[in-house]
């Protein structure tokens, strides 16, 4: 890293301006090509609120170099770290999960769909479908065909 | 399970749900708002609901949750994807219609189980690490023996998609047919996909009556399920080539194919097949207008060395195709050929004379006008081991072509004619002459050329080797053919003599004498002028082989046949009476009769049969598996009612 780091401006949805360190801004292949041609105006993310996009600057901030370590402790350090920064609504999972998609940043996007992922995990059907509101539309044979006759769907 | 599905009934834990998720039942009840939580009996809530990470039960109460709807779809497909085990993308598929159609577009090296591809903080997945891999050893043993039909106003992406996951599961899917109708919609590419990733092991397609289905449905199914071995495509008017190429290319372990009124499947596609199929077996290609001598050719030039049955019906194909056949065709076991309208007699001459048939055993020209007598004798000369021959509707063909051909095939067992109305009397009695030796079953039907004949010299050498003599429907039969045929076949097991109403008692009796090694089938329905006297003749002299006997519409035939058969026939399993005179008393000497042992009895139409034989009817419904009582007018609904009720193992036609 160079010892003059330079500074990337950007402006959320909601008109709130961040300023990021260059390295930070390069793990987001969308904006990457934007950062490299060297524009200085405050890039505009129509689809980041500010408080999510905070939510992203602090994440890579922490994880940037880190993740790349060998140090153990390091590591436990940074797992513990993400723990606590995962501690959110449901709803700002899901801002992050579509921030993180929509700046294409792999490292926040594959973190928290995996939260996702584990939340759904050892849940029933009707469990998952209260926590994320979805409700089912299937026909009863429908739903029959899909269960089947797998012993671990009957009980769900 | 049904506690929490039942419909209305919410259980104690799901009431809360339901509130949450329908907001208008809720306000019969409260004022929306924070303070419905109250209802919530939070120690209950958050023992069932509370995830650990995501579900801090603090926020829950505060704030509505959030639907999942927010997310695009390739974000949930991600998450999805990130599932441990099948046990939970199982689950998943049955969340939602949404859920199940992303869940089944994942196919297999797309779900992330490994801890490699997960950040390092999902320390969750070490904890439960012998369950996974429980679970995916579970799945190795895939090996597709479950079998799926879709039909009809059901065939969509969802049931289809539903069949992917649901398969997968449980052993893997290995026969898939999918037969639509004019209602069908909603099926695309999509559903296709499903199967394609959820389903490697599929080794039988089948669709049919699919018009919307175009090729990115079978190229789904051509990247996904390379063990494909039958393909059957019936009525698919949107698959262009570009799709059978791919399957081709892509499915080489294709046996069997099938394609049938394809409109848009051309030459392109057999020439694939022929080039990327090594073990291709059979195929059947049928009423595609865009298929022509070049595909045929060039399937049949490339797959000849293997291919052991074609199929070529209402193709726009000339003699060239027949000569590919005829020389390259070194495997071939099975040909048939049907409704060929612009092959010629020089095409049927080619086929023989190229000399690649040496293999050929069975071959049946339906509707071909280039068969004539020169193409049959050809073809009898070019395939020297050809067993089993069927020939209908050859207009063409004559007595004398019949002839030159019985004289070249050496080997043919197994001859039959149907709807050749050239052959007369002379062929059929020539035929039985020259293949003495070697023919074992001889059928014609409905041949109108045939006459009664009478030959005086009764110096014919016998025709040992006959088994089996059909005829069927020629009306010009008559005793004095038969009295030959008694003659000339002593060696007769199974004979139909049917609707030929020309036949009479005294043109069949000495048929019947002179069968010395005992008649096991019989039939002669529709003979109407056949009485009592032959049926009991039959028992008497063949009573000890006879397994089955067809009296159907014989009109005089009446009980005193049946007290014979009850007396002599100790074998019949099979005894059809339908529209005979029999009479109640006639169906009692079958049921006091102690050794037969009937399994299949049909008194349809017999109108003198009434409730009165009942009882013997259930006596003998002890050893019947099928009884036919179908317009038998003199039994009652309420005996009917009796006998279906009391004959449970019996299958009652009525």
């Amino acid at each position: 890293m160079s010892s003059k780091k330079k500074v990337i401006t950007l402006r959320s949805s909601d008109g709130e301006i961040f300023e990021v360190e260059e390295a930070v801004a390069l793990e987001w292949l969308t904006i990457k090509p934007l950062v490299e041609s060297g524009c200085t105006d405050a890039i505009p993310l129509p689809q980041v609120t500010g408080n999510i996009l905070a939510k992203v600057i602090e994440y890579c901030k922490k994880h940037i170099g880190a993740s790349e370590s060998e140090d153990r402790k390091i590591l436990y350090e940074l797992e513990s770290w993400d723990a606590d920064f995962i501690k959110v609504d449901q709803g700002t999972l899901f801002d992050l999960i579509r921030a993180a998609d929509y700046l294409t940043i792999k490292t926040l996007f594959e973190f928290t769909c995996q939260t996702v992922a584990d939340t759904i995990k050892h849940k029933t059907i009707e469990e998952v479908r209260h926590i994320f509101r979805e409700s089912n539309d299937f026909t009863p044979e429908e739903e029959k065909e899909i269960r089947g006759k797998s012993w671990w769907l009957q009980g769900l | 399970m049904s506690r929490l599905f039942s419909p209305a009934g919410e259980s104690d834990f799901c009431s809360g749900g339901s509130l949450l998720t329908k907001p208008k039942e809720a306000s019969l009840f409260l004022t929306l708002g924070r303070h419905f939580d109250l209802y919530f009996p939070p120690s209950c809530k958050r023992a069932r609901v509370s995830a650990p990470i995501v579900l801090q039960g603090n926020q829950i109460r505060t704030e509505k949750k959030a639907s999942i709807d927010v997310l695009p779809d390739e974000c949930l497909f991600e998450i999805l994807r990130r599932l441990p085990g099948g046990r939970d993308r199982s689950a998943c598929a049955c969340v939602s219609k949404r859920w199940l159609m992303l869940a089944s577009n994942i196919s297999s090296d797309e779900f992330c189980c490994s801890t490699a591809s997960v950040p390092p903080n999902s320390n969750d997945c070490h904890g439960h690490h012998g369950e996974v891999s429980g679970l995916s050893a579970d799945e190795d043993m895939e090996d597709g023996f479950l079998s799926r039909t879709l039909e009809g106003k059901k065939v969509n992406d969802v049931r289809l998609a539903a069949i992917a996951i649901g398969t997968s599961s449980q052993g893997g899917l290995g026969k898939l047919i999918v037969r639509g109708n004019n209602s069908t919609r909603g099926l695309t590419s999509l559903g296709f996909r499903a199967i394609a990733r959820c389903c490697p092991s599929l080794k039988t397609l089948s669709i049919s009556n699919l018009s919307s289905i175009g090729d990115e449905g079978l190229l789904e199914i051509a990247n996904g399920c390379s063990q494909l071995e039958k393909l059957d495509l019936n009525r698919c008017s949107s698959l262009s080539d570009r799709a059978l190429v791919a399957l081709a290319k892509n499915c080489p372990n294709l046996t069997d194919i099938n394609i049938d009124s394809c409109p848009n499947l051309g030459n392109e596609s057999l020439q694939s097949i022929g080039q990327y199929c090594p073990n291709l077996r059979s195929i059947a290609i049928k009423d595609c207008p865009r298929v022509g001598d070049q595909g045929v050719a060039s399937l049949v030039s490339q797959a000849g060395r293997f291919l052991s049955k074609l199929k070529l019906q209402s193709l726009d194909v000339t003699d060239v195709s027949l000569a590919v056949v005829g020389h390259y065709g070194l495997a071939m076991t099975d040909l048939i050929l049907t409704n060929l309208c612009n092959v010629g007699e020089r095409g049927f001459c080619v086929v023989g004379n190229g000399h690649g048939l040496q293999k050929l055993r069975s071959v049946a020209v339906t509707s071909c006008q280039g068969l004539t007598d020169l193409g049959l004798e050809a073809l009898a000369n070019g395939c020297p081991n050809l067993k089993q021959i069927c020939l209908r509707k050859c207009v063409h063909l004559s007595d004398s072509g019949l002839l030159s051909f019985a004289k070249a095939a050496a080997s043919v067992d197994k001859l039959q004619l149907e709807e050749c109305h050239r052959i007369t009397q002379r062929g059929f009695l020539g035929l039985l002459i020259i293949c003495g030796e070697t023919l074992k079953s001889l059928s014609l039907i409905n041949c109108l050329g045939l006459k009664d004949f009478a030959m005086g010299s009764p110096r014919l050498s016998s025709c040992s080797s006959l088994r089996s003599l059909c005829v069927r429907n020629c009306l010009g039969f008559g005793n004095s053919s038969l009295a030959m045929l008694g003659r000339l076949c002593p060696k007769l097991q199974h004979i139909e003599v049917s609707g030929s109403p020309g036949i009479t008692d005294a043109g069949l009796l000495p048929l019947l004498e002179n069968c010395d090694s005992g008649l096991v089938k019989v039939n002669f329905s529709k003979c109407t002028n056949l009485s009592d006297k032959v049926a009991s003749a039959v028992a008497r002299m063949h009573g000890w082989t006879l397994e089955v006997l067809n009296l159907e519409g014989c009109r005089k035939v009446s009980d005193a046949s049946l007290l014979k058969i009850a007396e002599n026939c100790p074998l019949l399993n099979d005894l059809d009476v339908s529209m005979t005179a029999i009479t109640d008393c006639g169906v009692a000497a079958l049921a006091e009769a102690n050794y037969l042992n009937l399994q299949i009895l049909s008194l349809s139409g017999c109108s003198q049969v009434s409730t009165k034989c009942l009882p013997s009817l259930k006596k003998l419904g002890n050893s019947l598996s099928g009884l036919n009582i179908q317009r038998c007018n003199g039994i009652s609904r309420s005996s009917v009612d009796f006998l279906v009720e009391q004959l449970w193992r019996c299958d009652i036609l009525y």
